[in-house]
């Protein structure tokens, strides 16, 4: 018996040589596998990948536990990064070069925010002119003048969640409560469908605004996603709200270095070339996120946007992880669906 | 003479039958293993059963029971209806329909979901249609916009119904025309004729069909969630996804287990009570001709039916490779189709390996025991997938606890391991499919073989085996569906660098990119096609 375990486990393990890095990823990009492949030319480092959904795939890695042969975890919302550090996922990483280059609310003891992106309000202008949003906030959403007139997602969404994490950080508990309430009675129609959806619908007219990540709005104006949508994409416009306050809410996509990693110094490697221009820029130019290192300029349809905009520099992306749970009660108790 | 001495040797049967008895009682016990890991995990002693009484969670019972609900009523609709005119009419594409109907099999809930959404959207594909002809910015408005809820329904319904199309046309065929006649000669009409005679006596094959369409349903996770209706699978991931409360999640698939149960009980009492024969010596129908409106009405059902259920999804993916050409360029298609060929290969053998030797025992030793067991292992079809691999994951970890055996590092992330999880997941299909073709062979030609000097062993190698094997296939193709679909359990527990083609085509839709997932969308549906039509033969064994 022992012995056929023995054969068998031959035939399943690969012998790790210190050559290779085994990463678990909730980000989908094409794009981040060939910048994956840069570094393989660059270091000889192949690195195998497994993506998947966060809770999954934080549950597969915990309960491997040290037979566990992962080495990074990159996850794309940093509520999410929290959960796992809470949990033991993560082992603690000292690196002065990631200490300095990436700002100090978007990174912690155990994980490094790698790209950021900003939820937005998007307006048709034929509808809505830029006089009416001036000096708009977040928290102005929940107004009677935007009665019927926005377009979300639900609110099992986690970009919804760490948005309502953030005002509960900023507002309270009791004060994001009564925001909901109000701001659910302002919805167009019954959340359904991605990001992208709710810019179409202001596209088409059917609602005043829609809240959405920055990247879907990109990736319709990009044409990767044909004609119609690319002309669609020049129907609605941004706004980036709580310009006079905190600045605009972002999120962002971050990695860490798995406690059992057998090869932690080349998963320090992958992270600090991860934040390299090169790496950067080719994410940046690809996803339509904002990068985290200032010397690289997002894509031109991002600059297009506007990029001299105030993000929220102030609110620590941990709060997200503190708050989430509770956001989304609340969420659920405003009937957001 | 080794084989010959195992096959007729006396002196060792007994110890061969006590092997085979724990060798069927282990595969039973070893089936049942995320069922029992689910009870462990879900604490029911320390759980907040006021949960229950949540608004939530009436929200999750609520919705589930209208989709079900809308979901059974329209396959039983399109299912039966459609079975009906193929089987008993000839009308223009009669012959044509009875087998392209079964091709919905091919497409998952889940793409025809993306294809519905992107057809449907503001901009979407059809209003690039409309504008094309009308050159009309209006478009967005005539296109209808259905709610999250009739979404999921439609999509649903379309790749379920082929389950009550299948099981209610095989009735159908092997219905009595002497009873058929004997309505005419009552003077029955022909609605009265279907309503009266033809509908009940093909009562088990639709129920069957039904509770197939009803547990597909109650687990799906794609649809629903892509739609964003709340659902007792959107509870089941809520707390866990969102609440990290794993024990909640475990909870209720439960509770989702139990209701699924408690139908099947239900429906198996009910049909205790009646008997359903086919006398050997029966008359086979003969098709009627329909006249001239009937005729096209039929025609029309068909055909729309079959546009609806296949033709619009696969020629929008068709569609979007075509014009997207780009997406083309990152997929390693060669090694997509090995890595399907080879899970397909080894999972559908051994599952087949096991169920014919758990089916056999059963069958010989009709112990109690074993068939309670046996009868609890199919429970795996009904566990959503995520439920399943968490399950496993909870297992090994336990019995690697308590032992010395390091299973997690070869089950966790490993080929075996997508093995294990696709066996727990699908072990039904084929658990049951062997039991309704060995339950076609009568115990008597058993006892007449004992008479005759054979063993057990003979008499499986000798008689069962040469009338099950023609099924064989059939199972093994139904499995490669089922496996080429499967998503939930290959994202979790695939190793490093494994990718099939509904890990692909969901990656990309998780981009956001419906385009690019078309491709592998594209090669899914056409895989499970071919399989399809390469077992028509079977799909229809008696329609000779």
């Amino acid at each position: 018996m022992h012995f056929f375990i023995f054969i068998l486990t031959l035939l399943s393990i690969k012998f790790l040589s210190a050559e290779e890095l085994n990463l678990f990823t909730t980000r989908h990009y094409d794009s981040d596998v060939e910048i994956f492949k840069d570094f393989t030319e660059e270091t000889g480092i192949k690195i195998n990948i497994i993506s998947g959904e966060a809770k999954p795939l934080e549950k597969r890695i915990l309960d491997e536990g040290e037979s566990c042969i992962g080495d990074l975890f990159f996850l794309a919302d940093a509520g999410r990064l929290v959960s796992a550090e809470k949990k033991g996922v993560f082992r603690k990483v000292n690196s002065v070069s990631l200490k300095q280059q990436i700002p100090e609310q978007f990174r912690s003891n155990y994980w490094f925010g790698i790209t950021k992106r900003a939820r937005i309000i998007y307006y048709n202008p034929t509808k809505t002119s830029l006089k009416e949003l001036e000096n708009l906030n977040y928290e102005d959403l929940s107004h009677q003048r935007f009665d019927k007139s926005i377009a979300i997602r639900q609110s099992n969404n986690v970009y919804n969640q760490s948005l309502v994490a953030s005002m509960i950080e900023n507002n309270g508990v009791l004060k994001t409560k009564e925001w909901l309430k109000s701001f659910v009675k302002n919805f167009s129609k019954p959340p359904s469908g991605n990001d992208r959806a709710q810019i179409l619908s202001v596209a088409s007219g059917e609602s005043k605004l829609a809240i959405a990540n920055t990247y879907y709005h990109a990736l319709m104006a990009s044409g990767k996603k044909g004609k119609e949508q690319q002309n669609a994409a020049k129907k609605v416009k941004p706004f980036f709200p709580n310009q006079k306050n905190r600045g605009t809410h972002m999120n962002i996509s971050g990695i860490g270095v798995l406690k059992h990693s057998p090869n932690p110094s080349n998963a320090i490697k992958f992270i600090e070339f991860l934040l390299s221009p090169k790496a950067q820029k080719h994410i940046v130019d690809n996803t339509y996120e904002y990068p985290m290192i200032d010397s690289v300029e997002p894509s031109t349809i991002i600059i297009q946007m506007g990029i001299n905009f105030k993000q929220d520099n102030q609110t620590n992306v941990s709060s997200y992880g503190k708050w989430q749970k509770e956001a989304f009660k609340l969420m659920k108790d405003a009937n957001w669906n | 003479m080794e084989l010959n001495k195992f096959l007729t040797g006396t002196n060792s049967t007994s110890v061969l039958d006590n092997i085979l008895y724990y060798l069927v009682l282990a595969i039973s016990i070893f089936s049942i293993i995320p069922f029992f890991t689910i009870i462990i995990n879900s604490s029911l002693v320390n759980f907040d059963y006021s949960l229950l009484i949540e608004s939530q969670f009436l929200t999750y019972v609520r919705n589930s029971f209208m989709i079900v609900s809308c979901v059974l009523i329209l396959t039983f609709i399109f299912g039966v209806f459609s079975a009906y005119l193929v089987t008993f009419h000839n009308f223009y594409g009669a012959n044509f329909f009875k087998y392209a109907l079964i091709l919905s099999f091919a497409i998952p809930p889940y793409i025809f979901g993306y294809s519905m959404s992107a057809f449907f959207e503001n901009y979407g594909v059809g209003y690039s249609i409309i504008n094309f002809f009308f050159d009309t910015e209006m478009a967005n408005i005539y296109l209808p916009d259905f709610s999250p809820i009739t979404n999921s329904v439609i999509s649903l319904t379309f790749t379920l119904y082929g389950y009550v199309f299948l099981l209610s046309r095989a009735s159908f065929i092997n219905q009595s025309a002497n009873l058929i006649d004997l309505g005419k000669s009552m003077g029955f009409t022909p609605s009265q004729r279907f309503l009266k005679i033809i509908l009940p006596c093909a009562r088990p094959g639709i129920f069957v069909g039904l509770s197939l369409v009803a547990m597909e349903t109650l687990s799906d996770f794609g649809t629903v969630s892509f739609f964003g209706v709340s659902t007792f699978t959107t509870g089941i991931y809520n707390s866990w996804f969102i609440f990290d409360d794993l024990e909640t999640s475990n909870f209720l698939s439960l509770l989702l287990l139990f209701f699924i149960l408690v139908f099947f009980t239900i429906e198996n009492l009910s049909r205790k009570k009646s008997k359903f024969h086919l006398l050997k010596n029966d008359r086979r129908n003969k098709k009627t001709d329909l006249s001239g409106k009937k005729k096209f009405f039929a025609f029309l059902f068909c055909l729309s039916l079959f546009t609806v259920s296949f033709i619009f999804p696969f020629s929008q993916m068709i569609y979007w490779s075509i014009k997207f050409p780009e997406y083309f360029e990152n997929l390693n298609i060669l090694k997509l189709n090995l890595n399907t060929f080879l899970i397909i290969f080894c999972t559908a053998s051994l599952i087949i390996a096991f169920s014919l030797i758990s089916n056999f025992g059963n069958r010989v030793f009709k112990n109690k025991l074993l068939s309670s067991f046996s009868n609890l292992s199919i429970s795996g079809y009904a566990i959503p997938g995520i439920i399943i691999s968490v399950s496993i994951i909870s297992f090994l970890s336990l019995i690697s606890g308590i032992s010395n055996l390091n299973l997690k590092t070869l089950f966790i992330g490993s080929f075996y391991g997508l093995i294990l999880g696709y066996f727990f997941r699908f072990y039904a299909i084929s658990f049951n499919g062997i039991k309704s073709n060995y339950l076609k062979i009568n115990y008597s030609i058993d006892e007449s073989s004992y008479l005759m000097g054979f063993n057990k062993f003979k008499t499986f190698y000798e008689i069962h085996w040469p009338i099950l094997k023609k099924n064989i296939f059939f199972i093994f193709v139904l499995i490669s569906i089922e496996i080429i679909k499967e998503l939930p359990i290959t994202l979790i527990l695939r190793p490093f660098n494994f990718e099939t083609f509904s890990i692909k085509a969901y990656n990309f839709a998780s981009q956001d990119l419906i385009e690019a997932a078309a491709i592998p969308s594209m090669f899914l549906i056409f895989w499970t096609s071919i399989l399809i039509l390469i077992s028509l033969n079977y799909f229809f064994d008696e329609d000779k």
